[in-house]
């Protein structure tokens, strides 16, 4: 009985048929993909349409359209089994299909590096100031809510929520959380507001903390990549004798990226550097609840890859063509110190020459050493993109493959033919 | 068929992986790791370089509430803060700033209006003049003929403006028009019950010797930049004999004195900020510095973190000895730090040693007796 249905599974898995309607809806797939990144942008569209098992439903020019469709990972997944099943039943130990058993070993590859590269790169950012030492990055794209309490004297424990939590609302609570985390509101992007006192027209969503000082409110969802959306959320905290009160949590208040931004921002409206400082301060004040004899300091920021190393800038150069504003050179000068080898040396980062350490490849990002930011007092900024990616090398030996595949196929025959032709 | 499992597994097992983004982490970090913003940005708050005048130089302020009206904390620059909601949840806010007076007001028309998506006039116009207490004020009534609230409503904004001395005063309500417009009796019936009090102390009963309750003043009276007070007669604490009370500065709740032999003296100083008030860590070494004393790590706090059956708080008193820096004396300190319903209260005994190892139990009793609900108010 069992043996019977494998047999069954595995002639589905091996059909040629399976494969031409899976080409036939990964082609669908890529249409619809391309025309919802128009509406949806690039990366929205990607985790809608490919980052997905099955999709349900599609939003096009507007209109909402009832269909279920598989979607990038499955498709990839039964292509995958498709082509393994495949190469493994049919597979014939054969001077003459050895191109092609190569070839076919190329495109499993191929497939296999990109399905692990898309579940398990992870692609961060550090940035940081000339002097700053770091030891984690950042993502671009997800965010953590975190409640900080001491350990011991040299230790801190982190309790981070990721945003995707916020988002569904209702009551978050851990173990470690003397606390209920109640999720009033959540706005995937926001705006704050300095609640200048001849501005100011209403009463702030709670006097706690930064909304005293800040509004902060809704704002559209930003769809391109090259700008970001910033959370804010409104929780109440809920110790073990009742509410601790109502607080604003914000990126805002916590990403270095998005301050530095809007000290550049007052800059440019002539607020003066000692204004600029003063009001930022104001903003990435910390926010803290006592509960269980403890101290909780908490804030919604971008999350966090710590690594067991760390990283200074020790110098920024940033030039450009003398009288235009195209970059000619952005380096950074960086300090590597890793207490669990005892490395301290020093590295340069430039264009097409990143740092590859631990795992991970550093590339130089972005620089921001403008007359902007030295009108606010800020000292020059680099941004480096740290990627991990454990399948970076698959695409390289599975078109390797591909092509020594086909070249022994070609030439393969190519023998044989001119052999046969030589014996006429 | 074995070898096509074994890789259908793996598949599986690769895919499994990655998943984990739904979950709450919880790890641990050096501490200097775990500060959000970079090390340019984390200096404590500073003043603001504001064009208000210092607390110390203005009246203070008295008034009577409207039904309906609730005092809140003011933010920056801002002397009062009212909310005022009805049943419907309609709300509107209401300040009052004072600015040094410039003759330029027309300005701050045109920005209200601005904000009203009005366009700027070029002449004053104030539709009516009105009274606020007993000085004559302009009043500005801006409505806004596009619907700025949610993109449903139309704003208002009603605004009293007089002026004192060097000093103009602004009374400003913001809502939605229809709400404003209903609650603009209310606001002109507190314009008329403003009074300004030029140099006296702030209205505090039951001063004097003996054991007694810490009593608020029946009208709402605020000092500028400092406390505010109750509106209900309840008593906070219940004070010491041999404690006198003061007036308090600006920034304090409640000041008392304690008289010994010789002119020898102790005070204790009450105050109250919103959320952390900055730390424990960063107000313990305040008051160390005002002993000349060094800075303590947060690794020197550790002594204190049992304190909460004792005083309601997390924390331990403190209790230093030093020389205090304005008098140059040697003096003792012992301190408090008591966070209640998202406020921070700080008590401070300081004075001569002997005086304060005397008082330091009384001093205790006094913050044990504290009953914050009779506070709501406090800043």
């Amino acid at each position: 009985m069992l043996a019977t249905l494998l047999k069954r599974l595995i002639k589905i898995f091996t059909s040629l048929r399976l494969t031409v309607i899976l080409l036939a809806f990964a082609i669908l797939l890529v249409f619809i993909g391309t025309l919802a990144q128009v509406d949806e942008g690039l990366y929205n569209a990607q985790a809608r349409y490919f980052r997905q098992w099955i999709i349900f439903g599609l939003d096009l020019f507007g209109r909402k359209i009832p269909l279920v469709l598989p979607g990038g990972y499955l498709i990839g997944t039964m292509l995958l089994l498709n082509l393994l099943a495949a190469h493994i039943c049919r597979f014939q130990l054969s001077k003459k299909k050895i191109g092609i058993q190569i070839t076919h070993l190329g495109v499993i590859l191929l497939l296999v590096g990109q399905l692990v590269t898309d579940m398990m790169a992870h692609e961060t950012q550090m940035r940081f100031v000339e002097g700053e030492t770091k030891s984690y990055s950042e993502s671009p794209r997800n965010y953590e809510l975190i409640f900080t309490s001491e350990e011991n004297s040299n230790e801190e424990q982190v309790v981070a929520i990721p945003d995707k939590l916020l988002s569904r609302g209702g009551e978050i609570q851990n173990e470690n959380l003397p606390f209920t985390i109640r999720v009033k509101s959540f706005w995937k992007n926001s705006e704050p507001s300095f609640r200048a006192p001849m501005m100011q027209n209403g009463p702030p969503l709670t006097t706690n903390g930064v909304a005293a000082n800040f509004d902060f409110r809704p704002v559209a969802e930003e769809k391109t990549m090259e700008r970001k959306n910033v959370p804010t959320a409104l929780v109440e905290i809920i110790g073990a004798n009742g509410s601790l009160g109502d607080w604003m949590v914000s990126d805002w208040t916590a990403d270095g990226a998005m301050i530095r931004g809007l000290e550049e921002s007052y800059a440019q409206q002539q607020l003066g550097a000692a204004m600029v400082k003063g009001i930022v301060a104001r903003l990435v004040a910390p926010q803290s609840v006592f509960a269980g004899g403890k101290k909780f300091t908490f804030a919604l920021r971008p999350e966090r890859i710590y690594h067991p190393f760390s990283l200074t800038l020790l110098q920024t150069t940033h030039t450009i063509y003398p009288g235009t504003d195209i970059p000619k050179d952005f380096r950074s000068r960086v300090r590597l110190q890793n207490p669990q080898t005892g490395e301290n040396r020093e590295v340069e980062i430039y264009m097409n020459a990143p740092l590859r350490y631990a795992g991970l490849t550093f590339y130089q990002y972005q620089m921001d050493a403008s007359d902007v930011a030295q009108q606010a007092g800020l000292a020059p900024l680099s941004a480096l993109q740290v990627v991990r990616n454990p399948a970076w090398l698959t695409p390289y030996l599975g078109c390797a493959l591909v092509a020594i595949g086909l070249v022994t196929q070609f030439m393969f025959h190519l023998v044989g033919f001119i052999s046969k032709r030589k014996t006429k | 068929m074995k070898t096509f499992l074994i890789c259908a597994l793996a598949a599986l097992a690769v895919l499994s992986n990655g998943c984990d983004r739904d979950n709450v982490k919880v790890y641990h970090v050096a501490k200097e790791d775990s500060a959000a913003p970079p090390p340019d940005q984390i200096a404590a708050p500073e003043q603001m370089p504001t064009t208000q005048m210092q607390p110390s130089q203005q009246p203070q302020l008295q008034f009577t509430l409207p039904d309906g009206w609730q005092e809140i904390a003011p933010s920056q620059m801002r002397v009062a803060s009212f909310t005022v909601t009805n049943a419907n949840g309609q709300t509107a806010d209401v300040g009052v700033i004072p600015l040094p007076a410039t003759g330029r007001e027309i300005q701050l028309v045109n920005m209200w209006r601005e904000q009203m998506k009005l366009p700027a006039l070029t002449n004053e116009t104030a539709v009516e003049t009105v009274s606020a207490g007993n000085d004559p004020a302009k009043l500005f009534d801006i409505a806004s003929e596009q619907p700025l609230i949610d993109g449903k409503f139309r704003a208002r904004i009603l605004v009293a403006e007089l002026t004192r001395g060097a000093t103009s005063w602004f009374f400003k309500m913001t809502g939605e028009d229809s709400f404003v417009t209903a609650q603009k009796e209310n606001f002109l019936q507190f314009l008329k019950s403003v009074l300004f009090v030029e140099n006296i102390p702030a209205q505090i009963s039951g001063t004097g010797l003996g054991s007694q309750n810490f009593l608020v003043p029946k009208t709402n009276t605020l000092v500028i930049g400092g406390a505010h007070s109750n509106s209900s007669a309840n008593s906070i604490w219940t004070i010491p004999s041999g404690w006198q009370q003061l007036p308090p500065p600006e920034f304090l709740v409640a000041k008392f004195s304690i008289a010994g032999a010789d002119g020898a003296s102790a005070q204790v100083n009450v105050s109250s900020l919103a959320g952390d008030g900055g730390g424990f860590l960063a107000n313990v070494n305040r008051w160390r510095g005002q002993l000349g004393l060094p800075p303590f790590a947060e690794a020197d706090l550790l002594p204190y973190e049992n304190g909460i059956d004792v005083i309601g708080s997390p924390y331990g008193i403190v209790d230093f000895v030093g020389t205090d820096s304005k008098t140059g004396k040697p003096s003792r300190l012992v301190g408090a730090i008591v966070p209640q319903n998202g406020h921070t209260w700080f008590y401070k005994l300081m004075g001569d040693g002997q005086i304060v190892a005397q008082q330091k139990d009384a001093f205790i009793k006094f913050i044990q007796s504290a009953n914050y609900a009779n506070a709501r108010n406090a800043p």
